[in-house]
């Protein structure tokens, strides 16, 4: 009876411990992805920051000019471009950000860009319309995906397909803590720019409609790339919380098994002993 | 030179941060020479060299694409790629012409061959030319 018991204990301590060195190698993988990864956030980010705070300056100069991608009245008819993971076992990583569009799509007439396989299936079960399936795999995108990626968008918005492009990723914190986030790329203003009453001093050459129609396509892929990075990092930083966890878990449960496993011993012996003495 | 504040950013870093005297770089319409004082001014880079006076020394680099923006005297340059002429390396400039050179010369290449093609041709006498004035 007792000895059924310890066996059983112990073949799930044993595979226990396959689990946890499962999730420990995982763990380790992870680590050194976010290592890589941050090291390339370090690298980017001024780029986007730059961009971001040049572009939003030259908005807010007040220029003369009515670009499309200024400002344009909503109709409702958006389009969000997701970036998550290809992979599950990272926490709240994948969900947190599909939650987070789900949420604000609810009431429009959206349409996602997934990036990454997670998104990709999640949006279809969902039925959401696709503007592309082209990039299913989150880790292979590379910056010459973000600038085609930026042209194909500039091009459907100035075609008067989308009033408004969003970007949803996942924005990295710390090594600790990650945010899903959402950003308005286009228009560039929250409100119709007061037209021809000169406030703007900025000179452009050739002319402001045709650096905004050249720039705004590099503004895209710049940022897009810039959020492709941060997701990157944030993901494989929760994967490494994640299977840190679960590896602690794994060693917790381990260690309540071989306290079982040895009472369960211990008292097997003891009744031989007593069976023994009983019987001589 | 009166010195004026420059940054140069790319996707892959910071390449220059600090004060400079002169930036001449080749936008889609032409070069365009920026010294201390100049007007607010927007303009998306093409391809071609950029010039850059640091304390009195001339420095070259291969600039292409993204945008350079004078604001209130502040100087963002924020090229997709921006190579010293120093790092350049010529061969694999060399090489990525002959590659591009067969594409362009065979009958049967595609429309976006070409163009991506005539793009690499274009990024490689670039660095070629900037690669030469070391």
């Amino acid at each position: 009876m007792a000895g059924v018991s310890t066996k059983e204990i112990k073949t799930r301590i044993r595979s226990m411990e396959s689990t946890r060195q499962i999730t420990k190698a995982m763990e380790m993988v992870a680590a050194s992805k976010l290592r890589q990864a941050q090291a390339k956030i370090a690298c980017s980010r001024p780029y986007f920051e730059t961009l971001y705070s040049t572009i939003t300056k030259i908005v807010e100069s007040g220029t003369e000019l009515s670009s499309p991608y200024l400002y344009r009245e909503s109709t409702g008819k958006v389009l969000y471009i997701v970036i998550a993971g290809d992979r599950g076992l990272a926490g709240g990583y994948n969900s947190n950000i599909l939650k987070l569009v789900m949420s604000q799509i609810q009431d429009k007439e959206a349409t996602v860009l997934p990036i990454g396989k997670k998104t990709l299936d999640h949006f279809r079960t969902k039925q959401v319309p696709l503007f592309t399936e082209a990039y299913p795999e989150a880790a292979a995108v590379d910056i010459g995906d973000c600038f085609s990626m930026a042209k194909l968008l500039s091009r459907a918005y100035r075609a008067g397909k989308y009033d408004e492009i969003h970007v949803a990723y996942t924005g990295f914190v710390s090594v600790l803590s990650q945010t899903p986030t959402t950003l308005r790329l286009l228009p560039l203003s929250d409100s119709p720019v007061p037209k021809g009453n000169g406030s703007s001093d900025i000179v452009y050459e050739p002319s402001a409609e045709e650096v905004f129609d050249t720039i705004v396509p590099e503004y895209l892929g710049g940022v897009l790339y810039g959020a492709l990075c941060e997701s990157r990092a944030s993901e494989q930083a929760a994967r490494r919380t994640a299977m840190d966890s679960a590896t602690q878990n794994a060693e917790d449960m381990i260690a309540d098994l071989s306290l079982k496993f040895n009472q369960a011993r211990q008292a097997a012996i003891t009744q031989e002993i007593t069976e023994i003495v009983a019987g001589s | 030179m009166t010195p004026f504040p420059l940054r140069i950013v790319t996707p892959d870093g910071i390449i220059f941060d600090g004060d400079a005297e002169e930036l001449i770089v080749r936008t889609t319409t032409g070069d365009i020479g920026i010294l201390a004082g100049h007007v607010n001014c927007v303009a998306p880079l093409g391809m071609g060299r950029a010039t850059v006076v640091i304390e009195g020394q001339r420095r070259y680099a291969a600039c292409m694409g993204g945008l350079v923006s004078v604001l209130d005297g502040q100087t963002e340059l924020l090229p997709t790629t921006f190579e010293w002429s120093e790092t350049i390396d010529p061969h694999r400039a060399e090489r990525s012409m002959q590659r591009a050179q067969t594409v362009l010369s065979d009958k049967d290449s595609s429309n976006t061959d070409i163009a991506l093609a005539e793009a690499r041709m274009k990024r490689a006498l670039v660095r070629q030319n900037v690669a030469s004035l070391k």
